[in-house]
């Protein structure tokens, strides 16, 4: 039915209040831009959604910083996602009024009160909440972290999915702290264990270097989604040209 | 020329009001935001936006003295049902538990059934039925957002229908003046503002 690619093409903007910054491996900041005048751009290049994670907040323990999400929100007619330092009803509540579709949330529901999500799920709808996974490889599986990957959780990537979606998450973001920031291809074994373990929709994360990385992935994973940062800072595509290459892929 | 003036009706959910705001008056409408049943009658058009669960939306519908006064106004001048908007204008839902709806269309609201993955999250385009006034001089390859687990199941009102992994269900209704969208106008682009600027200038 749809002349386009099935996969939604996010853009997702790592913020640090006022700027886009980039990790590297959830470390190294550099500074790229505004994140308004970014989101403008890349909703202008085709991007089916703006994913924005504050990503200092839970480290300073802090909201995200309302009137940003709110200065972003405003030039977009696309679905906003937000996320960072979430950790309660309210918090989420005070984000919907400020212009976000969807609330991404981490560390709180890890680290401290999953139930969050099952209360999240029932006041605002599974489809607005996104649980972010920050996966560190170890010998046989993967460890959630939190906080850029700072904190262990010593819970399991995968059995922690399955709970996250069984308390009413609707999406699942999968970030690799190996890969994150490297554009060095992402962690394949991991993206595709969460969509085997899932019914949910997975976004894929952390480690588009290239379009090809990025086609090479969504062949072996099949992803219901692609949330791509560097790519798009560092001008190394643009979103249409990321689409332009799935569709042709037949994906 | 004045700009028609749009009521968004907000009953208490926490919702994207800003959003529909914002896609309402690029659409060319003068939208004012009610929150009291009685500023329902001095509405030219209503919008019933909603995310959620059927249950607490009717929850909140029931316990603040929305229902009758909502069914009235929904009944007596153009109202579009936006995602679970749509679906509390149905007569009946069965998400957490069985509600009865604002009944202004016929429908059942069922969790969507289909092995692709739910929630149904994306663009997609949809297929018209008939010539809907909503979609008037919109390309059928134009796509909408969806959101959403729940669908309304109707036979009588189509106005459009879209397919998930090899489900189709319906995304648009009309009776009468009475309209619903399963998608998102306010977070489908320019196509989407082209449908609120049908129904703005109805």
């Amino acid at each position: 039915m749809s002349a386009g690619s099935g996969m939604r093409v996010i853009a997702k903007l790592d913020v640090k209040p006022p700027f886009v910054v980039k990790p590297i491996h959830f470390e190294g900041l550099r500074k790229i831009g505004d994140p308004a005048q970014l989101a403008r751009r890349y909703y202008e290049q085709g991007a089916d959604e703006i994913l924005y994670i504050d990503i200092v907040a839970s480290l300073y323990q802090r909201n995200v910083l309302f009137d940003q999400v709110e200065a972003v929100s405003s030039q977009l007619f696309v679905p906003f996602a937000v996320g960072g330092g979430v950790r309660c009803i309210d918090d989420m509540v005070r984000l919907f009024h400020g212009g976000a579709d969807k609330i991404a949330i981490n560390t709180h529901v890890l680290q401290h009160n999953p139930e969050l999500l099952d209360e999240a799920a029932r006041t605002f709808g599974c489809q607005a909440v996104v649980v972010a996974i920050e996966a560190k490889r170890h010998s046989h599986g993967w460890e959630c972290y939190s906080d850029c990957g700072r904190e262990r959780s010593g819970k399991e990537v995968i059995a922690w999915v399955q709970e996250a979606e069984r308390r009413g998450a609707g999406e699942v973001l999968v970030q690799s702290v190996d890969c994150d920031g490297r554009r060095q291809g992402f962690d394949v074994a991991l993206l595709q264990a969460v969509k085997r373990g899932v019914g949910i929709p997975v976004i894929a994360a952390s480690g588009a270097g290239s379009i090809a990385d990025v086609v090479t992935m969504a062949a072996q994973v099949r992803p219901d989604a692609v949330a791509v940062a560097s790519l798009l800072h560092y001008g190394l595509a643009s979103i249409a040209e990321l689409k332009a290459a799935l569709v042709e892929a037949g994906l | 020329m004045s700009a028609a003036s749009v009521a968004v009706v907000d009953v208490g959910l926490v919702g994207n009001i800003a959003s529909i705001r914002r896609a309402l008056e690029a659409a060319g409408a003068h939208v004012d935001v009610i929150d009291r049943p009685d500023q329902l009658l001095q509405a030219d058009k209503l919008v019933l936006p909603g995310v959620g669960s059927f249950a607490e939306a009717m929850a909140e519908i029931n316990t603040r003295g929305w229902l009758e006064p909502l069914r009235l106004a929904a009944v007596s001048r153009p109202t579009l049902g936006i995602c679970l908007g749509m679906q509390l204008l149905s007569r009946i839902g069965f998400e957490f538990g069985e509600s009865e709806g604002l009944a202004v269309l016929d429908g059942e609201v069922r969790r969507m059934e289909c092995k692709a993955p739910i929630p149904h999250i994306g663009f997609k385009a949809v297929t018209t039925v008939g010539k809907p006034e909503l979609f008037r001089g919109i390309a059928e390859s134009e796509e909408f957002y969806f959101m959403h687990s729940y669908e309304v199941v109707n036979y009588t009102d189509v106005a459009a229908l879209c397919e998930h992994g090899s489900h189709r269900f319906v995304c648009a209704l009309q009776r009468d003046q009475v309209f619903g969208v399963q998608f998102h106008p306010e977070k489908s682009r320019d196509a989407g503002i082209a449908l609120l600027r049908n129904f703005v200038e109805l």
